[in-house]
């Protein structure tokens, strides 16, 4: 079953145009959104909790329309936003003593069990947690009202690598059952090389693709070639980077032509994000 | 709906709110003062420090992801409101009663805390409710414009209420008059105003929700 299924999602802001962006996440897995600041990740996310209205477009979520089964759906919905943060001056346990009553699934304890393991004290404040304690908190929340689907916005931004890659392991312990799906937002792409099954990237409000992560990268390869060759292939190109010694660009596997004698590597995300969005650039 | 209600009492507003209507309301003890100004503080407090804790704490983006309808998150903020406001009047009117017994010889040039008077704020928050809320709900955050312009509106019924009470024969007659006695002219003024209440106060809930529909949170 498909946990998220976004079909031709649009939304006109004055400066910014959403476009047509389509997606699918298969339920247990990890999906990693990622583009750079001001790409519309936020924006998408809010559009698929409903906190912003969409021009046009569906969004479904676990095989049901969410304008139609908007509170339905939020009781399977774990969210978090990276950097908002709410009634920071309560206490942990004040905030999730009103939480709780909103969600029929809710089990305290599943709750304690997970305050427990990720070290979360109930008689903290907000305001006291650590930015990975507060997605930890979030985390807990979402799962001890039994959430199917999570919508991270940005969840690993500003954690140290250590939170970090201890976060990303809780994401793959919790797809482990292949109950949970995740849906992640984030720039740093080093985050999605360790933990993400299927990578969506999306650039100035576009989906550029959005596929299985092998695959996603397999699309692409870096070229690596003297000026004298860059003359042959620059039309092949999806962007290219010249230096003193030849280019470095990247190209569709596929346009990949064995006569040119080029020495092509497998990219990482990083480089695909930064050879895609040089080339959307140059358009604009 | 009543889990949204909990949470505003619980998690909305300081506790110092619920104390503030007993503050106020024991300005009813000052003899013959200008009384609309008890319910009034609740206005120039209460409002403006409710709404700016409710922006610096994010509770729009706070509500909107837990699972329930926009519908509802006004109802319950408009419903808190009321409660507070009802709270105002209710513990004014107890102090206005031990007011009345303490100083039974006085000649008001104010209004006094008669069960008219009670009606007259009723009308005054009406005022206030079906100004605040719509203006507020455009944008579900800034508190500014509307707190401004309900409060003047509220100060203005006020102010011409006091005045017509003191110049003009008929309402000086209704309040301070042979009126002032007559249990069922001072209740007939209560019910009306209770009526206004509600109604102005259940416009301004429907006029809020259409707006509310159309905010980006």
């Amino acid at each position: 079953m498909l946990a998220l299924d976004i079909k031709n999602l649009s939304k006109r802001y004055e400066h910014f145009h959403l476009q047509d962006v389509s997606f699918q996440l298969e339920q247990g897995y990890i999906m990693g959104f990622i583009g750079a600041n001001g790409a519309g990740k936020t924006t998408t996310i809010k559009s698929i909790l409903n906190l912003t209205r969409i021009d046009s477009g569906e969004i479904h979520i676990l095989g049901k329309n969410m304008a139609e089964h908007e509170v339905e759906l939020k009781q399977e919905i774990g969210s978090a936003f990276g950097d908002i943060n709410f009634y920071t001056r309560s206490k942990i346990s004040s905030l999730t003593n009103v939480i709780k009553t909103f969600y029929r699934n809710w089990d305290d304890a599943t709750y304690h069990r997970y305050m427990k393991k990720f070290n979360l004290i109930e008689d903290k404040k907000i305001a006291e947690l650590s930015t990975g304690m507060k997605v930890k908190y979030n985390l807990a929340l979402a799962l001890s009202h039994g959430a199917k689907l999570l919508i991270l916005d940005e969840p690993t931004s500003g954690l140290d690598p250590v939170a970090r890659d201890h976060l990303l392991d809780i994401f793959q312990e919790l797809v482990g059952s292949g109950e949970i799906s995740i849906l992640f937002s984030t720039h740093i792409t080093s985050d999605l090389e360790k933990c993400a099954d299927y990578i969506t990237y999306l650039h100035n409000g576009r989906i550029i693709n959005s596929a299985e992560k092998e695959e996603f990268i397999d699309t692409y390869r870096l070229l690596n070639g003297r000026k004298e060759q860059l003359e042959q292939i620059k039309d092949r190109l999806i962007s290219y980077k010249t230096n003193s010694f030849g280019f470095t660009g990247l190209i569709y596997t596929t346009d990949l032509d064995p006569a040119l004698h080029l020495t092509s590597t497998v990219p990482n995300l990083e480089e695909i994000m930064i050879y895609c969005s040089k080339k959307e650039d140059t358009y604009v | 709906m009543y889990n949204l209600l909990r949470k505003e009492l619980k998690l909305g507003v300081s506790p110092f709110f619920y104390v503030l209507p007993f503050l106020t309301g024991a300005l009813m003890l000052i003899p013959g003062w200008l009384y609309f100004l008890v319910i009034l503080y609740f206005c120039f407090i209460t409002i403006p420090n409710m709404f700016g804790g409710y922006k610096s704490q994010n509770d729009l983006m706070f509500t909107s992801m837990l699972p329930v309808t926009k519908k509802d998150i006004v109802k319950a903020k408009i419903s808190f409101v009321v409660i507070l406001e009802l709270l105002h009047i209710v513990v004014a009117v107890i102090f206005g009663m031990i007011s009345i017994r303490l100083y039974p010889k006085l000649t008001y040039l104010f209004f006094a805390p008669s069960l008219g008077f009670w009606g007259l704020c009723f009308v005054m928050l009406a005022i206030f409710n079906i100004i605040f809320i719509p203006m507020y709900y455009k944008t579900a955050y800034k508190y500014g414009a509307a707190s401004i312009a309900s409060i003047t509106a509220a100060i203005l019924f006020a102010g011409v209420a006091e005045w017509l009470g003191i110049a003009n024969p008929f309402v000086f007659d209704l309040f301070k008059g042979t009126g002032a006695g007559n249990l069922a002219i001072q209740l007939s003024i209560l019910l009306i105003g209770i009526t206004i209440f509600a109604i102005f106060t259940i416009i301004a809930y429907h006029i809020a929700i259409k707006r509310f529909e159309k905010v980006e949170i």
